[in-house]
């Protein structure tokens, strides 16, 4: 039932995408509004799935241990939040792209980046189905924390952030380059909205991200007695906080002999692309490359 | 000071203190950190020399690759940029204190951009209508008389936005301070336990032994497993003892560490050693005999026929139980080699799979004399403090860093000869001017509206 409300979201992400695309070619504002309620309706069942999925979970798990105050149920639904393999984490990575999409970035989710949106969030979901281990397993041992829920849902919404100021830094690189001086007026106007898309999202994303890394670091100091272990996770994750710490900092850079106001532009793109590289390093790279600590993600 | 000396000093001064350096070193940092998770971390130098060949291997262990992040590649940038820190917080800081102590009053509101005019019918009190709209769109207003016509309403928000970024420093500083403390000055050590033991010291990372200070004893560890064969907890019960008193008992497990004398233990790992011998039967047809067999000892059966070892034990072999590999020799060829589950001795007969006996003779596992042993990594890390503490700072530091930014409006309404109150709209918002934007002409049409 899950894997088919899946599977059909996967399907109107990528119509929605595609009707994205269109209004962009067509300049039609319609199919714009036509694609962002298409992208709420899949939001909404991805929404469902996921509960569905928690609900699936929580019933196994009680199934095994039958919870019996309240506190504990509670503690025990906490614990089966749908995020402990590599299947849950795709399905709720391409959960929060179009949440952020719509709750942060309405104005700005229309056209080409949109479709970005749209698309990657069908693209990974797309992976979740056909390459990732969709069965429950039970937790294990080292995953029972009530730090899971928030670790984890930190951690991938600084991803889901990064990766819409990926999607706008890709838009402002193809909008940049080298155009007849005709039309770069109007360009400049819309690099100069795509120039704070980027920055708004990357500033989200690293306070989660930051969260993220801070609640990992409390947790791994309870479960494996230190804090910081050098694992290539965490590692990983301290690149991308170093690589987005850079890029916050360059827009503040005086210019050579103060003449240009900080770096923007195509440079702060660059570092955000490349940023985005880091995070999906992080999270595939590390998993199947490297071995490490976070290994139970596979 | 000599001109040129402190020509030098300056121009130090402003590179130590600019946010280039910072970019820069944040992205050495971030190349670094790169090659330290190529480049293994902390293993055995042969290691390198196998891995990498012994020119280029023994190049990165000379070089202190296999330790980078204690090498000088790692810790050079990050004591340039906790300078950076240091410098930028001594030159910002102030600066940013005197912004923040100095508030939104109707001196300085004058200097803001006008947003927008309105005027009110004489006659009412315009007071209540413009503070409802304020309070409604924006927030909570001051109000000020500056004279008998003029009044002046005055919000501010995030106000404290300027101390954002240097709290987060302090904060990165904190944990830097932390790990400074980590490094030096924890004790971090194993302690390796067999059900029943107890222990009064444990074995430092150097091999050493190190006294707790203290007597614990492992009174009982247990596995709990799912239905999959999964393990679903590990638990040590512990109990601690003080000049040969019982002081304390303790459940530990994993996530949920025990701290007892100032020392924090946490579920690490665990094993099972044999206790004794194994009990086997070994049955051909009704004929059985029930021998004692130490592990990894020959053992001739008792019809004198073939000779038996137990190679191996595994207390819970594919989630199927306890097991014992053995082999088995009758006559020439290869001995057979299967393992015998104690709790599925009828696998004996399903051929492909490990547990396969060929031919008429049955081993079963009758006892398997099992003891758990548990293993605990053992820490006092006075740094940890510091490092939460750090975290706790990041909190504040990064919501006025990034979600409040400032926001200021003024009202100024002036009444005019005629009784009539003429309003103006005063505001800026530098960092966030589409939401300013947005609540400033929400707020403008509502004090505009008709009553």
């Amino acid at each position: 039932m899950i894997s088919t409300v899946i599977g059909v979201v996967t399907l109107v992400y990528l119509f929605a995408g595609l009707l994205f695309v269109g209004a962009a070619l067509w300049q039609q504002e319609r199919l714009n509004r036509a694609a962002c309620f298409l992208l709420f309706c899949g939001l909404a069942a991805h929404l469902g799935a996921f509960a569905g999925r928690w609900v699936q979970s929580y019933q196994l798990a009680s199934r095994h241990a039958p919870p019996e105050a309240f506190t504990a149920t509670l503690r025990l639904v906490v614990l089966q939040v749908p995020l402990s393999n590599f299947f849950e984490s795709l399905v709720f990575f391409s959960l929060a792209l179009p949440s952020l999409g719509l709750l942060s970035f309405r104005r700005h989710l229309r056209d080409f980046l949109g479709a970005m949106v749209a698309l990657l969030a069908c693209l990974i979901l797309a992976y979740a189905s056909l390459g990732a281990d969709a069965s429950i397993k039970p937790l294990m041992p080292a995953l029972k924390s009530n730090w899971l829920l928030i670790h984890v849902l930190t951690a991938f919404l600084g991803y889901a952030a990064f990766g819409l100021a990926f999607g706008a830094a890709l838009l402002y690189l193809w909008q940049a380059r080298p155009t007849p001086v005709a039309s770069r007026r109007a360009a400049s106007a819309v690099l100069h909205d795509l120039d704070r898309l980027i920055y708004q999202a990357v500033a989200i994303g690293f306070i989660f991200l930051t969260l993220g890394i801070l609640t990992g670091a409390v947790w791994a100091d309870q479960a494996w007695g230190r804090y910081w272990s050098w694992d290539p996770k965490e590692t990983w994750s301290l690149i991308t906080w170093f690589i987005y710490a850079g890029l916050l900092h360059a827009r503040l850079v005086k210019g050579w002999a103060g003449l240009v106001k900080g770096w923007a532009g195509k440079r702060i793109a660059w570092l955000a692309v490349l940023g985005f590289l880091a995070v999906l390093f992080t999270y595939f790279g590390v998993s199947f490359l490297l071995s490490g600590l976070h290994s139970y993600l596979t | 000071m000599p001109p040129l000396f402190s020509d030098l000093t300056s121009r130090l001064w402003r590179n130590l203190t600019s946010i280039r350096l910072t970019v820069i070193l944040l992205l050495v940092l971030a190349l670094v950190a790169t090659v330290g998770t190529v480049v293994p971390q902390g293993e055995p130098v042969a290691r390198y020399l196998a891995r990498f060949g012994p020119g280029m291997g023994g190049f990165l262990v000379r070089i202190g690759l296999h330790h980078i992040y204690r090498s000088p590649w790692f810790l050079l940038p990050v004591a340039l940029l906790t300078l950076n820190l240091l410098a930028c917080l001594f030159r910002g800081l102030p600066q940013a204190l005197r912004r923040v102590a100095r508030p939104l009053t109707w001196e300085t509101a004058q200097s803001l951009p006008e947003r927008g005019r309105f005027s009110l019918p004489p006659g009412s009190d315009p007071t209540p209508r413009v503070l409802k709209a304020l309070r409604r769109e924006v927030g909570r207003p001051r109000v000020a008389s500056p004279n008998p016509n003029r009044i002046v309403f005055l919000v501010e928000r995030g106000r404290f936005r300027p101390l954002g970024p240097y709290i987060i420093h302090l904060s990165l500083l904190l944990i830097l301070v932390g790990g400074l403390v980590s490094l030096f000055c924890s004790v971090e050590g194993r302690l390796l336990l067999l059900e029943g033991e107890s222990a009064r010291s444990f074995v430092l990372s150097d091999r050493s032994e190190r006294p707790l200070g203290f007597e614990v004893r492992l009174d009982d560890f247990t596995v709990r497993f799912y239905e999959q064969g999964i393990p679903a907890e590990f638990r040590s019960d512990l109990t601690f003892f003080q000049n040969g008193r019982e002081v304390a008992k303790a459940a530990c497990r994993v996530n949920y560490p025990v701290t007892f004398g100032g020392l924090t233990f946490y579920q690490s790992s665990y094993g099972t050693r044999l206790d004794g011998p194994l009990t086997l039967k070994v049955c051909q047809g009704q004929d059985c005999h029930v021998l004692k067999a130490p592990l990894r000892q020959v053992l001739t059966l008792p019809d004198g026929k073939a000779q038996l070892i137990p190679v191996r034990v595994a207390s819970n072999l594919h989630g199927l139980g306890p097991a014992v590999q053995v082999a088995v020799k009758s006559g020439p060829g290869h001995p057979k080699v299967f393992w015998v589950s104690r709790n599925h001795p009828e696998l004996a007969d399903r051929a492909g799979t490990p547990f396969y006996q060929p031919g008429p003779r049955r081993v079963l596992l009758e006892d398997l004399p099992f003891k758990f042993y548990s293993v605990f990594q053992v820490r006092r890390d006075p740094g940890v403090w510091w490092v939460y503490s750090g975290f706790l700072l990041s909190l504040p530091g990064l919501c006025l860093a990034f979600l409040l930014p400032p926001q200021r409006w003024a009202v100024v309404l002036t009444q005019k000869p005629d009784g009539r109150w003429e309003g103006r709209l005063l505001g800026a918002s530098p960092r966030a001017r589409e939401t300013f934007t947005a609540k400033t002409n929400r707020l403008l049409a509502r004090l505009k509206q008709k009553l």
